[in-house]
Order: C-alpha cells, then sequence, then structure tokens
C-alpha cells in the first residue's frame, strides 16, 4: 500500500522490512495456467535465445505434462543459477522477446498474442523444488584433482557447480564476506532477496562446493600462486568491482557515491546510515541503465525529498527495461533526459552541493545503433543536490591484473578468453564473466561459467 | 435477445416454455434452489429423486470430484451422491410451493423404489402433490443393491415390470431414464416401452473412475480411505449420450419421444443433442460448474440460432441430423482429400509439424528460417490432427481433390529386406454362415 511519508509516497511494507523481501512468484495454479497457455513450438525459438541454454521449451513441455521434477531437473541442469535468472534476466529482450516476436502474421491466437511469462514460470519452479525438497542433481564420482574458482559471484558459482557435476572438488575463494558477487552486493532486495539468494547457493554447496568467504587471493599472482599450490586449474570470475566515474578523486567529495557502493550499503548493513544520507534529500543519480533504476527506486522509496535521474541521451536510448523506467516515474523519479554531467558542485567542506549539467542534443547512432548526445554550447547550469550516486557502468579494478600478472588483459583490464572455451593465455587458468565481458548479464556469466567447467573438464583429460 | 423466438416444447402433452431442464441431481435438490433456477428462466426441472422414507440416505464425504484438464475446470465430474436425503413430506412440500409461484413450469418428479408397492407409492404422492410428470431412475450409478438404480438398468424385465407398475398408479406421463452403462440402450427402452413409458431420458452418469490419489491409492472422492466405480458427468461423456440419443431416435419400433442430457452446458451442445432426437434437455454439471445462469445463454444462443435460420420452432430441429448418421459402408471412399494451408496467416508454431510427422502422413516438412510448414500435398492423409493442433482458427482446412488425384502410398523404409520377407497373400474365404 503506498502511503504518504513526510510528504513522500512510499511503499511501507518495502519500506519497513527495509526492502528486505522482493515480491512473490507464481504459485502452482498460476504457473500451471501459464504453462498451458505455451503452444509448445516446434524448433522453439525461447530455447534458442537463452544465453545460458537453460531450455525454457523443454523445462515448460515438461510442466505442461505433469513431469514437474524433470522441468525443475532441466532447468538446474542447464543453469545452477535458474532461479536468479528467472528474477533477474531481462526476459523480455531474450526468451520472451523470441517467444511471441517471431509469430509473424496477421494472428495472434491466444497464446502467440503475448509471450509466456517464462521467467515466472522458471522462478516458480525452482522455488517449488526448494518447497518440496527435489533435489535435481546428483553427484558424479569423485575425481582428484582439485580447482579453484575466484569469485563467488554467477560465474563462479556455475563454474563451481558444473565442476562439482562432474565430480570435481572445488573450492571457491570469495573476498567478501559473504557469497554471491554482484547477486548479493549488487542488486537490491526488492528485486532480488537474500533469501532466495541463500537457498540457490545451498544448491551449490549441496554439490560439494567448498566456498571460502574473506579469502581474497588479490596478493601478487595470486592466480599463478593458486595453480603451484596444487589447484589442477583455476577459474578467474572477479567481477567489476570499481565505478566508472567524472572525477577519479571523487573519495574526497561528501555525498558523492558510486553505484556500487550505495547499493553494497543497502546490502551489507550499512542500510541505516545510507537511510540518514537519503532521507529528506535531494538525491542526483546520474546514468540510464538497470543500475541507475536500482539507485534511483531505493533512493525514492528510502524517502528522499526529489530524485533526478541524469542522462545524457534520450528516454528511448536508455538501457534500462521499460518497466524499471515506468516504475521509477511512477514513483515520482524526474527524468532529466539530453544533459551530461561535467563538474561536481562542492562547498569549501568537500560536501556535494550539486551537479554542472550540460545540454545535449542527439546526433548521428554510435557503435552501440543508439543515437550519440552532443552537447549544445553555453547551455551548463546546476542542478542543486544533497547527494549523487553515479551509475555510468562498472570496471574492473585498477589493481586487478596484479592477481594473475602473467594473464593478457586488454586496455580496459578486462581478461582475454578463446570465447568458446573461456581459457586465457596461461594453461589451467580460464576465465569469464564481466571480468572477461565488460558489463553483462547474470546469464551470460552463467553460461560462461559452465563454458569454461567444460573446457577445465577436457583440459584435466589430456 | 434479437428476436423473440418461441421455444416452447410440448413433451408428452406437457407443455415447457424452454427445452430447458434442471437434471435430477443436486441442482434441483430443494424448491429454494429449483426457484432460483425457474427466476434465471429454466423452462422446469426434474427434482432430485425422491425417498420414500423407508430407508434413511447418508450422502457419502467428499462426494464428488472433479476432473480438470489443461486450464480448464470440471470437464467431467464425478459424483457418489445418493438419491435425495430430505425427508419426502419435505420434497412434497416444495412440490406444492413451485407449483403455485411457478404454475408454467413444469415439475417432473425423479422416483426410485426397490420393489414394487415403493415404486408404486412414490409415483402416487408425486403426483397427488403436483408433478407434471414422472422420471423413472433406472440409472443411478453407483447403487450396490440388486433391484435398484443402475442395476433395473441392467435387468430389462425388471424396466418393463416398474414401469408397468407406475403407470397403473398414475395418470401422468411416465418416462425411463436409462443408465449408458450398457452396450445398446434401444433394448432396455423397449422393455420401458413395452411397460408402457411414454419417453426415454438418456443419460444418467457414465461408471467410470476418475483419479487415483497418488500419496494414498486411494480413488477420489475419497471418502475416508474408500472409494468405489461412480458417475461420470459433463462435456467429456458428451459424444456418448448424443450416441445413445442417436440410435434410440433412429430406432423407429422405439418411437418415444426423448429427453437428452449428457455434458450439455452450450446452446451448442444443446442443439446437439436436439439434432440427434431429443426434444427436451437436462443438465446438471454446466450448472454445477457456472451456476443457473448458463440457461441465459442456452436460450438466447439457441434464439438467435433459430433466428439466423428462420425456424421457428424447436420440433423443426428435431432429429436434423439423423438422416446423415448412417454406416461406414455407406462412405464414399473414392471422395478424397488433402488439409489446405492458408499460409499468410500461419504464426509459425510448427505444432502441426510435430503431430504429422509422429502421428500422421509425415506430410509436412519444416523451413526452419521462416518458420513455416512445407506441405507436401501428395503424402497427405486428411487425418486432420494439423488443424486440431493449429492455433489459428480456420487456417487449415479441408479440401476435396479431384477424383484423378492420388494419395502417395507410405514408402517402405529398406527396399532391400524384401528377400528377407516372409510372406503369402491371404486368399481364403470367410466360411458360409446360413442366412434366411
Amino acid at each position: 500500500m503506498p502511503v504518504t511519508y513526510k510528504g513522500w509516497r512510499i511503499w511501507t511494507v518495502k519500506y519497513e522490512d527495509n526492502f528486505k523481501t522482493m515480491p512473490k512468484g507464481f504459485g502452482y495454479a498460476q504457473a500451471t495456467a501459464e504453462v498451458n497457455r505455451c503452444l509448445l513450438c516446434h524448433d522453439a525459438p525461447c530455447s534458442k535465445e537463452c544465453p545460458a541454454d537453460t531450455k525454457p521449451a523443454e523445462f515448460i513441455r515438461k510442466f505442461r505434462l505433469k513431469n514437474v521434477t524433470g522441468a525443475i531437473r532441466t532447468i538446474k541442469e542447464n543453469n545452477i543459477l535458474g532461479g536468479a535468472c528467472g528474477v533477474l534476466c531481462p526476459t523480455n529482450r531474450l526468451c520472451e522477446k523470441a517467444c511471441s516476436a517471431k509469430f509473424v502474421s496477421d494472428d495472434k491466437p491466444e497464446g502467440a498474442d503475448r509471450p509466456i511469462q517464462i521467467g515466472k514460470i522458471q522462478r516458480f519452479l525452482v522455488e517449488y523444488a526448494w518447497q518440496t525438497g527435489f533435489i535435481p542433481i546428483e553427484k558424479k564420482d569423485e575425481k582428484t584433482e582439485k580447482i579453484a574458482v575466484v569469485g563467488s559471484g554467477p560465474g563462479g558459482l556455475s563454474c563451481a557447480a558444473e565442476l562439482a557435476k562432474n565430480g570435481y572438488p572445488v573450492t571457491i575463494f570469495e573476498s567478501r564476506p559473504e557469497p554471491g558477487g554482484v547477486l548479493r552486493y549488487g542488486v537490491i532486495s526488492s528485486r532480488f532477496d537474500m533469501d532466495f539468494l541463500e537457498r540457490e547457493i545451498n544448491d551449490v554447496t549441496a554439490l560439494g562446493v567448498d566456498i571460502q568467504c574473506n579469502s581474497p587471493i588479490d596478493k601478487k599472482a595470486g592466480a599463478e600462486k593458486l595453480l603451484d599450490d596444487g589447484y589442477s586449474a583455476v577459474f578467474m570470475a572477479t567481477g567489476l568491482w570499481a565505478a566508472a566515474s567524472l572525477k577519479n578523486n571523487k573519495n574526497e567529495i561528501f555525498g558523492l557515491y558510486s553505484s556500487v557502493d550505495y547499493l553494497s550499503a543497502l546490502r551489507d548493513g550499512r542500510f541505516n546510515e545510507m537511510v540518514e544520507n537519503i532521507e529528506d534529500k535531494t538525491v542526483a543519480v546520474i546514468g540510464g541503465g538497470s543500475v541507475a533504476m536500482d539507485c534511483i527506486q531505493t533512493a525514492s522509496k528510502i524517502g528522499a525529498k526529489d530524485v533526478y535521474l541524469v542522462y545524457r541521451r534520450s528516454y528511448a536510448q536508455m538501457p534500462a527495461e521499460p518497466e524499471e523506467r515506468i516504475e521509477a516515474m511512477e514513483d515520482g523519479v524526474h527524468f532529466i533526459l539530453l544533459n551530461q554531467l561535467t563538474d561536481y558542485v562542492v562547498n569549501k567542506d568537500n560536501q556535494i552541493e550539486g551537479v554542472k549539467l550540460v545540454r545535449t542534443r542527439l546526433g548521428d547512432s554510435d557503435e552501440s545503433g543508439r543515437r550519440k548526445p552532443e552537447i549544445i554550447s553555453d547551455s551548463e547550469w546546476v542542478l542543486d543536490a544533497d547527494v549523487v550516486i553515479e551509475a555510468i557502468g562498472n570496471t574492473a579494478l585498477e589493481n586487478s591484473p596484479e592477481w594473475y600478472p602473467s594473464v593478457t588483459v586488454d586496455e580496459k583490464n578486462l581478461i582475454k578468453v578463446a570465447p568458446e572455451t573461456g581459457k586465457t593465455n596461461v594453461d589451467g587458468i580460464f576465465a569469464g564473466g564481466d571480468a572477461v565481458r565488460g558489463p553483462a548479464l547474470v546469464v551470460q556469466a552463467v553460461q560462461d561459467g559452465k563454458t569454461a567447467a567444460r573446457a577445465i573438464v577436457e583440459y584435466l583429460k589430456n | 435477445m434479437s428476436k423473440d423466438i418461441d421455444l416452447s416444447v410440448e413433451f408428452c402433452g406437457v407443455n415447457f416454455k424452454n427445452p430447458f431442464l434442471l437434471s435430477s441431481s443436486p441442482v434441483s435438490n430443494s424448491a429454494e434452489m429449483v426457484e432460483k433456477a425457474f427466476d434465471a428462466g429454466w423452462g422446469g426441472v426434474v427434482f432430485k429423486t425422491l425417498n420414500s422414507g423407508r430407508l434413511s440416505i447418508i450422502h457419502p464425504s467428499p462426494r464428488m470430484n472433479s476432473i480438470n484438464y489443461g486450464n480448464q475446470k470440471e470437464v467431467a465430474v464425478q459424483n457418489v451422491e445418493q438419491i435425495s436425503d430430505r425427508p419426502l413430506k419435505d420434497n412434497l412440500m416444495d412440490f406444492l410451493y413451485l407449483k403455485k409461484n411457478y404454475p408454467d413450469r413444469p415439475i417432473v418428479a425423479s422416483i426410485m423404489g426397490f420393489f414394487e408397492e415403493e415404486w408404486a407409492y412414490l409415483a402416487k404422492v408425486a403426483e397427488d402433490n403436483g408433478a407434471d410428470m414422472l422420471e423413472l431412475n433406472f440409472s443411478c450409478p453407483h447403487m450396490s443393491i440388486e433391484g435398484s438404480g443402475h442395476k433395473v438398468g441392467q435387468s430389462f424385465h425388471l424396466i418393463e415390470k416398474f414401469t408397468s407398475t407406475v403407470k397403473n398408479s398414475v395418470s401422468i406421463p411416465v418416462m425411463a431414464k436409462m443408465t449408458p452403462n450398457i452396450t445398446d440402450m434401444r433394448e432396455p427402452a423397449m422393455y420401458a416401452k413395452n411397460g408402457g413409458a411414454d419417453a426415454i431420458a438418456a443419460i444418467n452418469t457414465v461408471r467410470g473412475i476418475s483419479q487415483i490419489g497418488l500419496d494414498d491409492w486411494v480413488p477420489k472422492p475419497n471418502v475416508f480411505g474408500k472409494s468405489t466405480v461412480s458417475g461420470t458427468s459433463g462435456p467429456a461423456i458428451k459424444p456418448i449420450g448424443l450416441k445413445f440419443i442417436a440410435e434410440m431416435a433412429q430406432c423407429k419400433e422405439l418411437g418415444l419421444p426423448l429427453s437428452g442430457m449428457g455434458g450439455i452446458e452450450t446452446w451448442i451442445d444443446a442443439l446437439e443433442y436436439i439434432a440427434v432426437g431429443a426434444t427436451i434437455l437436462q443438465a446438471t454439471t454446466g450448472v454445477m460448474h457456472y451456476g443457473y445462469r448458463v440457461v441465459e445463454d442456452l436460450i438466447e444462443g439457441l434464439s438467435d440460432f433459430m433466428a439466423g435460420r428462420n425456424i421457428t420452432k424447436i420440433t423443426d430441429l428435431v432429429g436434423k441430423a439423423l438422416p446423415n448418421l448412417q454406416e461406414t459402408e455407406n462412405f464414399e471412399l473414392d471422395r478424397q482429400g488433402v488439409v489446405n494451408f492458408d499460409m499468410a496467416r500461419c504464426i509459425g508454431c510448427g505444432q502441426c509439424v510435430v503431430v504429422c510427422h509422429d502421428a500422421g502422413g509425415q506430410a509436412l516438412d519444416w523451413d526452419s528460417e521462416k518458420r513455416r510448414p512445407l506441405p507436401i500435398e501428395e503424402k497427405c492423409l486428411s487425418c486432420m490432427l494439423c488443424q486440431f493442433v493449429c492455433p489459428v482458427q480456420g487456417m487449415i482446412n479441408y479440401k476435396e481433390m479431384p477424383n484423378s488425384w492420388q494419395r502417395k502410398e507410405t514408402a517402405v523404409r529398406d527396399s532391400g529386406v524384401e528377400k528377407d520377407v516372409k510372406y503369402e497373400v491371404f486368399n481364403k474365404e470367410p466360411p458360409k454362415v446360413c442366412s434366411d
């Protein structure tokens, strides 16, 4: 129920539990009704569009034919983070897009008039397995070669699970106090909650995967050292934990956060501190992606007086999902489009007071296919703000190449791999996820983990 | 309603303002219920089967189960319901109430006795308290006592005997309600006729088992750890009901008016029963699923259909389909056809390809680029499976082919094994049978 709190509309349920829970998913009846709507296509387009090969057409058919356990097995065998993907995947531009978009015809009969809600069915099946105690994956015979995975985000968990399924003892080294990587520290709980994350991680540890938290390997040559310490292969899935920023010395400006700092704070116990910083304040969020949407949504729900979203292109070019954008506007966020950040305004104590913006217009398309912003001269103005959050993309930490000095990286410090195997230039060291791709989807990291695990199995055979 | 269509019918001398009656079941259990049904528009009622009071009736609990299919609930309903558990006097008082307040809605009293005196008694009290007609329940599907319910319906001489007993006790018309749990209903119907029945009602529920509980191995409804073979009703059994009505309607020797039921929910179901020979119709499961309000759609739908076809009375529709219901030997097998795809309307789901390959004539290839079926006309069996699964209504249609057209025979997988076939042409004639 929305109510007014300090002059601002908030969702009390989410506020009172500090956004700790996400909305409920489908129940059995809803999920059944939805799979009954599916046309069970031949040569199904949805399955072709899943980056992690979760095989929606197969698990939906199984569910439709009451083979519920088989449906769960299909998901979990192909995607150990099938639950997380069911919740977080932008399905409207992957499987669900393929679902109806491929039906090009004058007719749109039931089942083809709007996509089947594949993500929600997938989430239901995974939750149903937890609810009923069904364990879909059996471990194989133990093998002796130990494997190290660095990072417990989606890529690391996926790789570890795939290797464990093949019988390999796997240890995940995680630098932070809790496992999950971006699933824990990079999303907000009202979108993906901790309880769900714990259950899904349990599915990985139940396969025998050992997760060592508070275990950074970022001493010099950590990856190579793991090979020396007796691990037969290493998978690097360290993610991107630095934030792009206009200013490099931004830590000295009070009230200026990166999205990484801000979102981590909401998940790691600094929640109340962050509420104090945001409540009744004017917040400006810079960026137009899903992370920016998470930032504005939480800021407005925590009780910010005004939340501005500043984006240098226009509404249509925003990478954030349409629903997220609409929800943000419904929440009362002010969208300032066609404006680019040029500088911060700070007082003598280095406390932020606003941002300097310059107006833009859209020019020709850039390499992303979106029209490029061009600065309009003499249009600079200042937007007053007490808090500024930059959500303009995550990058690799500056010192990350030191963790694996013999591994080749590119100019952005992203690890170079052979895409079909995840192999780096160093024998025995594999990599995947955002550390390789740059900012990408959870489901893509899952696939990278699987790909590398299969390559590692092959590598160990030889 | 677009036009004021007269749906009234006369059945065994009783006038019904429309042919839609509640059948004898939980939906016609009391005057309170029937009154609501009459207010909704039902043309009459077959009141829940009266109980003489000699035996106390206790319904099992729970008493029903639903058979669902996909998103569709109550494709069929399973029940172990008994005859009325109300005191006879209460039911008769309800007759009086209904006759007083709804004089234009006939009450058909359903009765079931166990021996002649009981049948006669029930018939008489029903008539004395306003029943316009009787329906003899020879068909309750889960009676275990010999000489009752469907056991009577399966013992034809008892049908004749009890019908005759009833006919001798009352002057109102008598209809015998038959069980479908036999092979041919014409024979017991003839026994009822010989006993004096004025009409036949069919079908009662089909004996079945709806579902098995997989945790406890108890079929459903699970009556505290036990279940029984009991009555299945609803849309799933419509083909069985239509068949029995059609066969009786085609039987010239029988020649009695018919009251049809079994899976009637929509006006189309009702019209189908009329087309195979029913004059009045009864329904329960449709009401159990959607309520008495379904009658609005039965009335409006049938009226609009009749208006559209310039049909002024229901009797003009009775038995309309019967001349076309024939034995297979009368089929014109030299006329053949194939399916025709309106490809512009195809959405590319490919379900047709799956069923054609796995259950049809392998007459559809698949263009995976364009996501379209590629018909191979000469292999089409005209089984129509592709049409059944196609989500686009009217996209796949039957097309008759010219007489010269030949279907390509299904190819032998490997003609190389011909030399190994152990085979002689069968050339014997069947033994001569003595015929007149």
